[in-house]
Formats: structure tokens, C-alpha cells, sequence
């Protein structure tokens, strides 16, 4: 019980400061997620009731962005993460011998997103591209990368082979920090390193995957400047993802009321999310 | 259950020798402990007879069988870890069970030998608990338990105990003791501790500096030491070693303010006016003796039935540690005469080796 009030009065700073940071705009995005704004009315918002919410339901271009950030997300998170584990355990042995070949590897990591978007816009060009003008010299063929057959896929690599190297710093960090005698326990118990993985290694890390899941996919589900640099809404709005959408209700389309709306929509399925991860992890824990 | 046999083990760490030809045999059923100061290599031995280490040189057989070259988990061997080593995301069932469902072995017959292991260590109770929820002696019976189950060909263990406060140290000697006679395997065991390597052994090895100074059974290595570095290991209160010369048929120790004794039986005598060393378990001392060596005591400590006496020639460097009963009466100050039989007299020479 004391403990509780004793939190709640060591958070207070923190809750205060992050109110007066966050605050402002919250109730600002608040205010005009329930009012009929435009560029023209911005200073004297008219209160529109859940007008906008409405409209934004009824919209099938944010079911559609709804759809492919959801899978945007979950695709590049699961890819990630198998990808960023078995790098890390193939690689351990390696990275102890010589720490600096982490600094290597993490290097895609450090490229600014948009960055990396406008430099597969010039590599994936049809016709200015190098790497379709090659498959042609070499292959005689080679994919529309940017098509709307292949956008998505070509998307999704791209932010895989980004974001990869984060996973695998959090899996190498878990790997190392299990401690070698287990392994050696195993060993001698007459277990063979691959079921080792599976009974002994994979179980110690499990916290962790769940963690890199979970935050590659709300990174993913919120992506916008790779992909806003790289085709931006996509032919026929096919990589128009929820921050995309958001963006281009406000500032393309002036409807400043609905992109509101969309927005508070995004946090709250947002926070959802987050407060159900916990809720399992807490109860994996356990 | 097998015999053990070392041939030759070399292990070199970064140009730097850990363990240095080390050959030895240890029988089937037997209580082997390797014991030495910490860093002499005892830990790396075992972990080359476990298969955590590669051998440099030499052969390992267990059994008869050449297992140099076979990963660890082919040798069929159990290790108890001095950290105890629990899988801590498995229950203490799913720990012990561990060895044989990686052997793939009937669910059932896990069961049954779960339960055999649980009864003989007193874990019933445990069973569904994880490993931080226990505790260091729970623990340490928990990683016994995961090694008995699968019945192996050999048991090692790194430094059971040094993990336990000094009076479950005792206990677990026992229990240690019991459960080798009642399974009957052979046991490499490794400490730091002489007493523990007393108390439990059937074969003892002392290692220095990744060399095997001496083989032998408790009462071998305490009675007929091979060098001076085992008869200064084995035995509490430690031996005395006190330096010495040969003049004519007697030993002048110019540690005890220049007294002498006479020469205990040898084979050959040493040249005189060589550094000797002069060896006097603390035990063997008596106020009566055949020979003895006038002292004044120093520290006196009381035991009880018994008083462990510190004393030293006057104006002398070396003090005599003496065991012995009764002795309540004593107290600092007093002058104490030491007595012996030569009988009970070491000699060592320059270089360590006994002389006989
Ligand atoms: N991986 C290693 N790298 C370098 N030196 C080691 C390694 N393992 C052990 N040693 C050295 O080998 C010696 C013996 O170690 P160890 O077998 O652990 O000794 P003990 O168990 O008898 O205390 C020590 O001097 C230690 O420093
Ligand atoms: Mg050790």
C-alpha cells in the first residue's frame, strides 16, 4: 500500500513533465480530431461531434492503409526476428573472438530511413537503376521492383534489411548473457548443439523475442519515410501505410479533422497493443 | 560404471601449459579426488575427461574405450558444476529429467527414475518447483539428482561444495559418501579442500601447477608422502618443515636456534652442509619422546580434548606447530619441550624430492 503511494509520488515529476511536453498537442489533436477543420479555419475550430471519427470508418482508403500496416508490420517484424536470431547465433562465436564486427554489421541501422528510401528510389529505378540494369545485361530479365505486383514484397525487404541488425544486437546480448556452463550441463546431459537451441537457448531468450516482436512490429505498423521516399502512396495507394494515410488526409487532402481522428484511432489501437503485450509477457513471465 | 585411464593429457591454453602430461588409473567403482591449490588445474582436468575442453596430447579411455576425440555429449557422463548449473526455466522434474529425455527415453520409465532420484536425494517435495525458488543446498541436491538419473558411466564433480555454508559442507560429505557406496560408480571428484579429499576418497591425486605430484590412497599420502609439496598439503594442522644439515649422523636446524637431531632411517645419506628440509607432522609430537627439542611456547589453542601449541626456539625464525591431548594447563611463556621418535622424522632435499 505504501509502496503504491510511494511510486506514485517518485513518477509524479515524470508524468508532469511528459503532460506539459505531450499535453499541448494532445488536446490540441483532440480538439480538432472532434471539430470541422480546415487550413482556412484552423483558429476557430466548429465543434463536429464524432463526424470525423465516422468518416474516417467509413473511408475504405484507412481500411485499406489500416490492412497494410498490420501486415507491413507483422510480416517485417517475424522476418526480422528469425532473420536478426539466427544471425546472432551463427555469429556469436565470432563477435567474441572480434567485437568490432558488430559495428559493421550494424551499420544499416545507423542510415536515416528516408535516406535509405531514396537510395532503393535510385538502385531500383526501371530505367536509371543499376541493379534492374544488371539482371538485364546478366539475365536478360529482371522485376519491376516498384510495380503493384512487387511493391509490397520489395517494401518489406527493404525494411528488413534494415532493421534486421537491431534484432540481432538484442538477440546477441540475450545469447551472450546466457551463462556458458549451462550450455556445457547440456552438453554433457548428451544433448547435441541443435537441441540445445531448441530446450535450452531458445527458452532463455524468449523474453527477448517477444520484446523484438513486439517493438519491430509497432515500428513497422507505423512506417512512413522509407517507404513515403521510396514510391510514396504507391501505385494505386497500394503502400499507403496508417502514418502515410494520416499525412496525406492532412497535408494533401486539407482534411485536418479526419487525419485527427485516423491519428487518435492509431494511438488508441496503439496503446491497446501495448497494454495486452505487457499483460503476456507479465503472464510469461510467471 | 568403467574405469578411468589418463594417458599422457596435455592441455595448452595460449602457448601456456594447464595441464602437463598427466597419466594415471583410476579402478572401476573407485573415489577419486583430485585435489591441489586453487589455479593448479584441476577444474581444466576434469573438463578434458568431461569433454568441455579439447586435449592438446594424449588419450582418455573410460572404460577401455578411446573417447579423445568424442564430443561431450557422446562420452555418456554426468557433471555436477560448482555453479550447479539449473536450467532455470525448467522445473527441478524438468532438470532432472533433462539427460534422459534427450535421450529420447520412454516417458514412463522418466517418470519412474525421476521419482528413484527424488527419493534418494529427499527432493519429493521440490519436484514442481524452478531452481530460484530453492535453496544452495536444495540446489546442489538437485544437480546430484540430474547426474544420477541416467545411471552414467562415470560421475564428475567440479567443487560441489564450495558453494555451502561449513556445516551443510558436512552434511553433503556424508551424503556423498552414502550415495557412492550405495551406486557403487565411479567418482572423479575435484576440491581445494584436503580434508575433504580425506574424508572421501579412495584414491587421492595431488596436482601442482597441472602436474600430478603424487597418486595414492588417504592414509598412503599422509603416511609416506613423495615430496615436500604433498606432505606440506596433506594433513591439518599442516606438517612442520623446518630447515636442516647433515653433521655426521645428525641434523642441525639452524631455524631452532642450532639444536639437532638424530638422522631418521636412510637409504643413502645426503652430502653435508646441503639445505635440507625437515619434516614433523604436528601429531607426532608429545611431551615425551625419544628426542626432543626445547621450545618456548608462543600461542596456545585450546580444543578442547586437545591443544594446538605454537612455539619456537629462543631467538629463533621457525615455529613448531604441535597437536597434542590434554595440555590445558599450558600457556604462553612456558618453556615446552617437543618429543618425538625419529621414526616420525621426514627429510626432503633441495629440490623437494623425500629422501629414504
Ligand atoms: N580459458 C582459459 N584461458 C586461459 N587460461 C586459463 C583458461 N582456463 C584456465 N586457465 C588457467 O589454467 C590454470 C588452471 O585453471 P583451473 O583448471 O580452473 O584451476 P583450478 O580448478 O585448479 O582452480 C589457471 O592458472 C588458469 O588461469
Ligand atoms: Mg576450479
Amino acid at each position: 500500500m505504501t509502496n503504491r503511494r510511494e511510486n506514485a509520488i517518485l513518477a509524479a515529476p515524470l508524468v508532469l513533465f511528459l503532460l506539459a511536453i505531450l499535453g499541448f498537442p494532445t488536446v490540441l489533436a483532440l480538439v480538432y480530431g472532434v471539430s470541422d477543420t480546415s487550413f482556412q479555419t484552423l483558429t476557430s475550430p466548429e465543434f463536429s461531434g464524432l463526424a470525423n471519427f465516422r468518416q474516417v470508418l467509413a473511408d475504405p482508403t484507412f481500411w485499406q492503409a489500416a490492412w497494410f500496416s498490420l501486415r507491413f508490420g507483422a510480416i517485417t517484424a517475424v522476418l526480422q526476428c528469425a532473420l536478426g536470431l539466427a544471425l546472432a547465433v551463427y555469429l556469436a562465436p565470432l563477435v567474441r573472438l572480434h567485437g568490432w564486427t558488430v559495428a559493421i554489421l550494424i551499420i544499416p541501422m545507423i542510415v536515416a530511413p528516408a535516406m535509405m528510401g531514396l537510395m532503393y528510389r535510385l538502385v531500383l529505378h526501371e530505367f536509371a537503376g543499376p541493379l534492374p540494369h544488371y539482371l538485364y545485361q546478366w539475365l536478360g530479365w529482371s522485376p519491376a521492383f516498384l510495380s503493384p505486383a512487387h511493391v509490397f514484397k520489395t517494401v518489406v525487404v527493404a525494411e528488413t534489411l534494415q532493421w534486421t541488425p537491431f534484432a540481432f544486437l538484442l538477440f546477441l546480448t540475450a545469447y551472450q548473457s546466457i551463462p556458458e556452463d549451462l550450455r556445457e550441463a547440456a552438453a554433457v546431459d548428451g544433448t547435441r548443439p541443435w537441441r540445445r537451441f531448441w530446450t535450452i537457448e531458445l527458452p532463455l531468450m524468449l523474453p527477448t523475442v517477444w520484446v523484438a516482436l513486439f517493438i519491430r512490429f509497432i515500428d513497422g505498423f507505423r512506417v512512413f519515410d522509407n517507404i513515403y521516399t521510396l514510391v510514396g502512396a504507391g501505385p494505386g495507394g497500394s503502400t499507403t501505410s496508417m502514418s502515410i494515410y494520416i499525412y496525406e488526409t492532412f497535408l494533401r487532402r486539407g482534411e485536418i479533422g479526419k487525419a485527427m481522428a485516423a491519428a487518435i484511432l492509431l494511438f488508441v489501437t496503439a496503446f491497446l497493443a501495448l497494454a495486452l503485450a505487457q499483460r503476456l509477457t507479465r503472464k510469461a513471465a510467471r | 560404471m568403467a574405469d578411468l585411464r589418463l594417458e599422457h593429457l596435455s592441455k595448452r591454453i595460449g602457448g601456456h601449459s594447464v595441464t602437463h602430461d598427466v597419466s594415471l588409473s583410476v579402478p572401476d567403482g573407485a573415489f577419486c579426488v583430485f585435489v591441489g591449490p586453487s589455479g593448479c588445474g584441476k577444474s581444466t582436468l576434469l573438463r578434458l575427461i568431461a569433454g568441455l575442453e579439447e586435449a592438446s596430447a594424449g588419450r582418455i579411455l573410460v572404460g577401455g574405450r578411446d573417447v579423445t576425440q568424442v564430443p561431450a555429449w557422446d562420452r555418456d557422463l554426468a557433471m555436477v558444476f560448482q555453479s550447479y548449473a539449473l536450467y532455470p526455466h525448467m522445473t527441478v522434474r524438468d532438470n532432472i529429467a533433462f539427460a534422459l529425455r534427450s535421450a529420447r527415453r520412454p516417458e514412463p520409465e522418466v517418470a519412474a527414475k525421476v521419482a528413484e532420484a527424488a527419493r534418494i536425494l529427499q527432493l519429493d517435495s521440490l519436484l514442481d518447483r524452478k531452481p530460484a525458488q530453492l535453496s544452495g543446498g536444495q540446489r546442489q541436491r538437485v544437480a546430484i539428482g540430474r547426474a544420477i538419473v541416467k545411471q552414467p558411466k562415470l560421475f564428475l564433480f567440479d567443487e560441489p561444495l564450495s558453494n555451502l555454508d561449513a556445516e551443510l559442507r558436512v552434511h553433503m560429505r556424508l551424503e556423498l559418501a552414502r550415495l557412492h557406496r550405495q551406486l557403487g560408480t565411479t567418482i572423479v571428484y575435484v576440491t581445494h579442500d584436503q580434508v575433504e579429499a580425506m574424508t572421501l576418497a579412495t584414491q587421492i591425486v595431488v596436482l601442482r601447477d597441472g602436474r600430478v605430484e603424487q597418486v595414492g590412497s588417504p592414509l598412503q599420502l599422509y603416511d609416506a608422502p613423495d615430496n615436500l609439496f604433498v606432505a606440506g598439503f596433506i594433513g591439518s594442522p599442516k606438517m612442520n618443515l623446518l630447515a636442516a644439515t647433515r653433521q655426521g649422523d645428525r641434523l642441525v636446524l639452524p631455524g631452532c636456534g642450532g639444536q639437532s637431531v638424530p638422522l631418521p632411517p636412510l637409504a643413502a645419506l645426503p652430502a653435508e652442509g646441503v639445505p635440507l628440509h625437515l619434516g614433523l607432522r604436528p601429531q607426532a609430537i608429545s611431551a615425551t619422546g625419544a628426542q626432543s627439542l626445547d621450545l618456548v611456547i608462543e600461542v596456545v589453542e585450546h580444543l578442547g580434548s586437545e591443544t594446538l601449541v605454537h612455539a619456537r626456539a629462543p631467538g629463533s625464525a621457525e615455529l613448531v606447530t604441535a597437536l597434542v591431548t590434554g595440555g590445558r594447563t599450558l600457556s604462553p611463556g612456558q618453556p615446552f619441550t617437543a618429543g618425538f621418535g625419529t621414526a616420525a622424522l621426514y627429510l626432503f632435499d633441495p629440490t623437494g624430492q623425500r629422501l629414504r
